[in-house]
C-alpha cells in the first residue's frame, strides 16, 4: 500500500515538474501561435493560466506542435450549417 | 475572443462583487472563531482554523451551486451570476488552506511525508465510523483545483464552451464527494450535531433549487414541430416584445427571435463565451446582448462586433398570417440575413 501510494505520488510530481518546465516555455512562446488573442498579452495573463497549462499540458502540446489554434465549438446547429464538416 | 486577453478583467462592477465576497468571508471567518469556542470549548486553535476554512468553502460551494438555478429561476439573481468564476477560485483558495492545515495537523509529524500519509493512514473503507473522510475531501479539492485552473476565459476559449462547461459539471461531484467528506468527518471528529443537520438541509436547498428549475428549462427545450416544408413556427409577431426575443427549440438548439427597430432576426441562441441562454438577452445599442456576461453579437449576422470574434448561426424568417416562422436549417456562423420587417411597426413595413 505504501509503496503504491509513494509511486502514485512520485508520478504526479514528475508529471506537474514536467508540466512546469513546458508551461515557462508555453507562456512565454507558444501560446500566441495556439491563440492569436495572447498575442501582446500581459504578464499578469500569462502567469494566471500557468496552473492550468501545468495540468492540462499535453493537450497544448500536442495542439503548438501540430501548428493548430483554438477549435471552435461544434453544436446542432454549427454542425448543421456547415453540412456537419469543419 | 480577440483583443489581448487580460489577467483578470476588472470593472466596477466586478470589484464590487469581490470587495461584497471577500466582506462576507471575512465577517464568516471571524465570527467563527468567536463563536465555535462557545458550542465546544475544547476545540483545539488547529481545529478550529480548519474547520473555519472548510466550512467558509463549503457554504461557499451553496452558494455557488444555487446561482445557475436561481437565475433560471429569477432575472434578478443575474449579478451574481456575472463573476461567480472568481467565487470558485476564492472557494478553492479555501479549500487549499484548509487541506494544508489538515496535512500538518495530522500528517506532518509521523516518517512518512504528509501526502502520502494521508492515503495509507486510516484505510478502514468498509466502516462509516472510521471511514477514511479525508480522501473523500481529496477528491473534492482535485476537482476544485481543475476548475479553478481552467476558468479564465482562455481556457474556455481553447478546450471551447462543451467541453468547458463539462468539465466543471464536476462541481457536481466535487460536492457529492464533500457532503461525504463533510457528513463522515463530522461523525467521527464528534463535532455539533448541528453540523449535520446543517448539510442535509443544504443538500436538499441544492436538490430543491436544481428540480424547479430543470422543470422550467425542460418547457423550453421541447421541440418545435416542423410544417411541412420543414419551417417551424414560432409565435405570433406581436408576441415578441421589443429588443427581446421569442425562443424555439429547432434543428437541434434553441434558436431565439429578436425584435428591435420594427425589425425580426434569428440567432442561434446559444452564446459563444459560455454557451450561456442568449435568447434571455436583449438588445442594447442595437447588439444582441448575452444576459450572462454581456457578449455582443449583431442580430443581422450573428457576428461580434469588431475586434470581437465570436459567430453564430444565422435563420431565415418568414412571415405567414401574422404568425413567426423559422427555417431550422441554420446558415454559417456570421452570414448575413435580412431582417424581417414587422408590418405596421415604425421602421418596419407599412402594414
Ligand atoms: C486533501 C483534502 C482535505 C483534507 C485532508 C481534509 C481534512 C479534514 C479534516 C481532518 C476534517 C476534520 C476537522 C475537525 O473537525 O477537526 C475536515 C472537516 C471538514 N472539511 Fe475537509 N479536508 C479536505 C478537503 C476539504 C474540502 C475541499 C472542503 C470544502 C470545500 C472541506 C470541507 C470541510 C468541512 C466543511 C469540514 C467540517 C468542518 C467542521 O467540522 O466544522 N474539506 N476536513
Ligand atoms: S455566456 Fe458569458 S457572455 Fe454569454
Amino acid at each position: 500500500m505504501i509503496a503504491i501510494v509513494e509511486t502514485a505520488v512520485t508520478l504526479a510530481r514528475l508529471y506537474g515538474a514536467l508540466g512546469l518546465a513546458f508551461a515557462v516555455a508555453f507562456v512565454l512562446l507558444g501560446i500566441q501561435r495556439v491563440d492569436p488573442s495572447a498575442r501582446g498579452a500581459s504578464w499578469g495573463f500569462r502567469v494566471a493560466v500557468i496552473p492550468g497549462v501545468v495540468l492540462l499540458w499535453p493537450l497544448l502540446a500536442l495542439r503548438w506542435l501540430r501548428g493548430r489554434q483554438t477549435p471552435v465549438e461544434r453544436n446542432a446547429h454549427r454542425a448543421a450549417a456547415t453540412g456537419g464538416a469543419r | 475572443m480577440s483583443v489581448s486577453y487580460k489577467a483578470v478583467q476588472w470593472n466596477r462592477q466586478k470589484l464590487v462583487y469581490d470587495a461584497v465576497l471577500l466582506a462576507a468571508l471575512g465577517t464568516y471567518l471571524v465570527g467563527f472563531h468567536q463563536l465555535a469556542p462557545r458550542l465546544d470549548p475544547n476545540v483545539e486553535p488547529m481545529n478550529l482554523r480548519m474547520r473555519a476554512f472548510g466550512s467558509a468553502a463549503f457554504l461557499l460551494l451553496h452558494v455557488v451551486l444555487s446561482i445557475g438555478p436561481l437565475c433560471r429561476i429569477d432575472r434578478r439573481f443575474l449579478p451574481l451570476l456575472y463573476n461567480r468564476r472568481h467565487m470558485g477560485v476564492v472557494l478553492c483558495g479555501l479549500a487549499l488552506y484548509h487541506a494544508d492545515l489538515a496535512l500538518t495537523w495530522y500528517h506532518a509529524y509521523g516518517n512518512l511525508e504528509p501526502v502520502v500519509s494521508l492515503f495509507v493512514s486510516n484505510p478502514a473503507v468498509g466502516s462509516v465510523a472510521r471511514f477514511p473522510f479525508e480522501w473523500l475531501g481529496a477528491g473534492a479539492l482535485a476537482i476544485l483545483v481543475l476548475m479553478a485552473a481552467t476558468s479564465h476565459d482562455f481556457w474556455l476559449a481553447n478546450l471551447t464552451a462543451p467541453t468547458w462547461k463539462a468539465l466543471h459539471m464536476g462541481v457536481y461531484a466535487a460536492y457529492a464527494l464533500l457532503v461525504g467528506h463533510v457528513a463522515l468527518g463530522a461523525l467521527q471528529t464528534n463535532t455539533h450535531p448541528g453540523l449535520t443537520a446543517g448539510v442535509v438541509l443544504g443538500a436538499l436547498w441544492i436538490l430543491g433549487v436544481h428540480l424547479v428549475a430543470a422543470h422550467r428549462e425542460r418547457a423550453a427545450d421541447t421541440p418545435a414541430t416542423a410544417g411541412a416544408d420543414g419551417w417551424v413556427e414560432v409565435c405570433a409577431v406581436g408576441e415578441i416584445p421589443e429588443d427581446r426575443a421569442r425562443v424555439v427549440f429547432a434543428g437541434g438548439e434553441r434558436i431565439a427571435v429578436f425584435r428591435y427597430d420594427g425589425r425580426l432576426s434569428a440567432l442561434s441562441a446559444v452564446c459563444q463565451h459560455q454557451n450561456g441562454p442568449l435568447g434571455e438577452g436583449r438588445i442594447v445599442d442595437g447588439l444582441v446582448t448575452c444576459p450572462w456576461h454581456g457578449f455582443q453579437y449583431r442580430p443581422d449576422c450573428g457576428a461580434a462586433p469588431e475586434p470581437f470574434t465570436e459567430k453564430l448561426p444565422t435563420f431565415d424568417l418568414a412571415l405567414r398570417q401574422g404568425r413567426v416562422w423559422v427555417n431550422p436549417r441554420p446558415h454559417p456562423p456570421g452570414t448575413p440575413v435580412e431582417p424581417l420587417p414587422v408590418p405596421g411597426a415604425p421602421g418596419g413595413e407599412a402594414a
